[in-house]
């Protein structure tokens, strides 16, 4: 991000100075990939400026963020503008749609939602630093069909959250046996998931495109996966030319 | 054949002054109330000061009934309604209900002046705690105080120090259904505003909105002098949710002009409600056969060019039953309801 | 004039009743009904016996006692297993059947809302997966997460308005050899304590009378499609939903309400992992010290897997800044069969938790250090191999 101009430190500079070296097209281009997505149309439709969303949003309150102004953005289609709210903003959101409370019953969460998707399927730097250090967490959703499970509780991994988790830690597999449902004594995944079920969210995961998601955004990642993938797929005797 | 009357259902200010204007051209006209007495929401609802130039509201629709009791040429049946109707423009047979009797009235033309009601809070997609904290109130509630001349907390009987109005309640609402604009709600809390000011001038007063809609000259009879004479505070930004902190709400906003979330303490927070139709409206839409729009007022069907004619021939539609309207707009429509009434019981008694 | 005391209309007097008839929105069952009818899914119909309960606008909604399918929601089977397992022991107490399936995924919310690594078209296709598997068993989903809820209920708004996306799922679900399967209501495992709150009463042996207690309602339960979910006229007049302060006041807690009711928790999603100042900064300003402040509880119920986690786990690094803290924390589930007399280690695993929770018991009556040592003699069994798991019997279900 070198010889970019840059706002102040947690601020938001709407001046669109700091992306004044990219094309006004491909800004447009984003901006309009938003706009084809089959839910856009129920997550936008005017806006009087009133406020409600800011006024429940919880990431306003700790963040130069505001779900007000990303909708206006996009109502006024200002591909400028937009494209600084894509990179410098949407990651600031909770996703809890508290701002669904929108009188015009537009969901300010649920364009964030799709401007994400937009930055992270066209491999944007910035969507990419906003997922370090969740790298880890996408594989073991999408390759076992879980997450947080009881291993990620490690004492370095949160620190913060008490030192009960070094004594998890500690005692995982004794403790994970000492838990009564027959599906939880398990500790790489959450609960046990069936083979089958696995096989079947891989193919989820390729017949829609999110693989190729991936790729864009951690090309590492995808790696990882797709080896992952593509030999249990291969086991189940799936041939991997999708269309 | 002689004129028939007509038939005036409401006995608010625009089934008064459609009545009267009946009258005053000559014809006959029967005023059917629900109510025992004469005036409307406007009695029914204690309001204290008319809006925009507060004449008393009490006053006004005294005199307004005045006019036509005693009239020669106006029969008002009060406690009645109209249970059923039949018949065509010019001659129409309709059953007027009381608490000891049925009749039979024959009416050339009618005029449907049933009004609306206030919107009920609970159905407001934000949280404002009406049914929860008795300082939360509406414009309704407070035209009572207004008219006894004592505003305080219902909480604990002491006046206000801070007290916010919070515009557009289940209006402008696609959430909850009401996508219009209630017209007068902004008139009312910016007419209130002057009056809690006068009443109590150490209380400070703010208005949250999304859009201030000071229509015509409402714009400086009463939102510049509100703001320039009574230093009331309006802020664009409203509220998504009103809680108690202590003995105080709090109300929580954004100030879209400062660009921050706002959470302020109030004493009383109003809530602007919009307008609804009443149970009368949509009862009179069912019985006569008019059409009702999506929100079940009557539809009228000439756009802006005819702002009272309904689906069915000589059947008329003014004032509330509408649509959301303000005073000057149901006077105004009451006159054009009561000419176009008397128009077609003329063409019938010439064409028989 | 008016008298004086005619000039006060206060709460108390004011009375609200939703009327279904002025509902603003589409009926979701009717859009689901029309849409089988059309042949583009199969409803999968709650079977009985059923409860009915009425959502925001007054509709009826057909919450199953029982034969439930239960979709487990990582965070809680991962980090707060007691969570889960709490659910399953009432139900066993209860005599109820159910299902604790294998053949489930998690709702992928982690991708879908968390990192944007997910599309419409997956996430329905998950979604529908899991749906479809629960009605080969036969048994009927109910969902743990109040994410996994919201999303689900976002997912069928989304399937309802969009051919092209039923279309794209369906050939989906084909290639998986599966049917397209709607469920007639997506339920919520908190409304379904709701509807049992009598019966869970009727088993109750702790005392909780006069136990102080906070609720925090999640987000994306009753925010994400509000519509659906459970609101009574007796709890907050409808104004609110009726989940956990139901079962609370059933239970004989002293329910107490705080400024920030609504308030999110602060859990963020990807916030909770990665830029945990957010998370906890909010958890702990906007509702932890507002609650001890304002309602000094002794416990703090929620019903979803990102609140406990968020406003459990966030207290501990504030402790280390001198903050107000120090509020056990723990879902309605575990409340509930700790009250029917469920063990605090074996079934509520509450050593997982990280908020102090030995006050809270002490409080009730509850030798925390005799059950602990029972759950360690437990743990030693498997840890020298006499044993190779904690039993239901263990726990008498």
């Amino acid at each position: 991000m070198s010889g970019k101009p840059q706002a102040a430190p947690g601020t938001l500079d709407l001046s669109g100075r700091q992306y004044a070296h990219v094309d006004y097209d491909e800004k447009e281009r984003l901006l309009e990939e938003v706009k084809q997505d089959l839910r856009f149309d129920e997550y936008l439709y005017g806006c009087y400026e009133c406020g409600i969303c800011v006024a429940a949003c919880p990431s306003a309150r700790f963040y130069d963020f505001s779900p007000r102004k990303i909708a206006q953005t996009m109502a006024r289609e200002d591909a400028d503008l937009f494209y600084v709210f894509l990179n410098d903003s949407v990651w600031d959101c909770s996703q809890c749609f508290s701002c669904d409370v929108c009188p015009r019953k537009n969901s300010p969460g649920g364009i964030i939602t799709l401007m994400r998707e937009v930055a992270v399927k066209n491999g944007l730097a910035s969507a990419a630093e906003a997922l370090e250090g969740y790298g880890r967490v996408v594989y073991k959703i999408m390759s076992t069909g879980t997450q947080v499970s009881p291993d990620m509780l490690q004492a370095n991994a949160f620190p913060d959250w008490g030192p009960h988790v070094k004594d998890i830690a500690e005692n995982l597999d004794v403790w994970r046996r000492a838990i009564p449902p027959e599906t939880m004594h398990t500790t790489e995944t959450s609960w046990q998931v069936d083979s089958k079920t696995i096989t079947e969210l891989y193919l989820i995961w390729h017949m829609t495109g999110v693989m190729d998601m991936i790729k864009e955004v951690d090309e590492g990642l995808f790696m990882i996966l797709q080896d992952v993938m593509e030999e249990k797929l291969e086991d189940e005797g799936y041939d991997l030319s999708f269309d | 054949m002689s004129d028939l009357p007509v038939l005036v259902i409401g006995g608010g200010p625009a089934g008064m002054e459609a009545a009267k204007g009946i009258a005053e051209i000559g014809y006959r006209c029967v005023v059917v109330e629900k109510r025992n007495i004469l005036g409307g929401t406007p009695e029914l609802a204690n309001y204290a000061a008319l809006t925009p130039n507060f004449e008393d509201a009490g006053e006004a629709m005294a005199k307004m009934a005045a006019a036509i009791n005693g009239d020669p040429n106006v029969e008002v049946r009060l406690g009645s309604t109209v249970t059923a109707a039949s018949g065509s423009a010019g001659n129409f047979s309709v059953t007027v209900k009381n608490s000891k009797e049925s009749e039979q009235v024959d009416v050339g033309a009618v005029v449907i002046a049933t009004g609306f009601q206030h919107f009920d809070p609970g159905r407001e997609t934000q949280q404002y705690g009406y049914y929860e904290y008795d300082d939360v109130i509406t414009l309704v509630d407070l035209e009572k105080m207004l008219k006894a001349e004592k505003v305080v907390r219902p909480s604990n009987g002491e006046p206000p120090k801070r007290l916010c109005f919070i515009q557009c309640v289940g209006s402008r609402d696609r959430q909850i259904g009401n996508e219009y604009c209630s017209k007068v709600c902004c008139g009312v809390a910016a007419k209130e505003s002057i009056e809690v000011r006068k009443l109590l001038p150490d209380c400070k007063v703010f208005i949250f909105y999304i859009d201030m809609r000071m229509y015509g000259y409402w714009e400086n009879e009463i939102y510049w002098p509100s703001q320039e004479k009574y230093k009331v505070n309006y802020v664009k930004g409203i509220a998504t949710e009103i809680r108690m902190k202590g003995d105080r709400l709090l109300v929580r906003g954004e100030d879209t002009t400062m660009g921050r979330p706002m959470e302020v303490p109030m004493d009383i927070v109003v809530l602007s409600v919009g307008m609804e139709p009443s149970a009368g409206t949509r009862e009179m839409g069912a019985i006569f056969g008019t059409k009702l729009n999506q929100y079940n007022f009557i539809e009228t069907t000439g756009g802006a060019l005819n702002t009272v004619g309904t689906s069915v021939d000589g059947v008329f539609a003014c004032g509330a039953a509408v649509g959301p309207a303000d005073l000057e707009d149901s006077i105004s429509s009451a006159s054009a309801a009561a000419m176009k009434a008397v128009a077609v019981v003329r063409k019938a008694t010439m064409a028989s | 004039m008016i008298p004086h005391s005619a000039l006060f209309n206060k709460a108390k007097d004011r009375k609200f009743v939703a009327d279904p008839a002025q509902a603003p929105t589409e009926d979701y069952h009717d859009i689901v009904d029309q849409l089988e009818r059309e042949g583009e899914w199969e409803v999968h119909r709650v079977p009985e016996p059923y409860m009915e309960e009425k959502n925001k606008y007054g509709r009826v909604k057909k919450i199953p006692v029982e034969t439930t399918w239960h979709h487990k929601s990582c965070g809680q089977c991962g980090h707060i297993p007691g969570y889960s397992t709490a659910v399953f022991w009432i139900n066993r107490k209860l005599g109820l059947d159910y299902n604790d399936p294998t053949d489930q995924t998690s709702c992928t919310a982690w991708n879908y809302y968390a990192s944007a690594t997910s599309n419409a078209a997956a996430q329905a296709a998950v979604a529908m997966r899991n749906f479809a598997a629960a009605e080969e068993t036969g048994y009927y989903p109910i969902i743990h997460c109040a994410t996994s809820f919201g999303h689900y209920k976002e997912t069928r708004q989304q399937l309802i308005h969009s051919p092209e996306l039923r279309r794209q799922v369906k050939a989906i679900m084909a290639k998986l050899g599966k049917k397209l399967v709607m469920p007639e209501e997506v339920v919520h495992y908190s409304e379904w304590v709701h509807v049992m709150r009598d019966r869970i009463a009727e088993h109750q042996v702790v005392d909780m009378s006069g136990l102080r207690a906070t609720i925090h309602p999640a987000c994306h339960y009753h925010k994400l499609i509000g519509e659906d979910a459970v609101y009574a006229p007796e709890v907050y007049g409808a104004q609110r939903s009726a989940i956990i302060t139901s079962l609370l006041r059933t239970l004989g807690l002293d329910v107490r309400d705080y400024s920030t009711w609504f308030d999110c928790c602060g859990f963020g999603f990807r916030h909770i992992l990665v830029s945990r100042d957010f998370s906890r900064s909010f958890a702990v300003q906007r509702k932890i010290e507002v609650m001890k402040e304002e309602a000094d509880p002794d416990v703090l119920i929620t019903h979803d897997t990102g609140c406990v986690t968020t406003l459990d786990q966030s207290q501990f690094a504030a402790k280390a800044h001198d903050r107000n803290v120090g509020l056990p924390v723990m879902s309605d589930s575990q409340l509930a069969a700790l009250a029917m007399g469920a063990h605090p280690y074996k079934v509520l695993q509450l050593h997982w938790h990280s908020t102090n929770h030995r006050p809270l018991l002490e409080k009730l009556g509850i030798d925390h250090e005799k059950a602990w040592a029972e759950f360690e003699e437990s743990a030693e069994e498997i840890r020298s191999g006499k044993k190779e798991y904690l039993t239901w019997e263990e726990c008498d279900v």
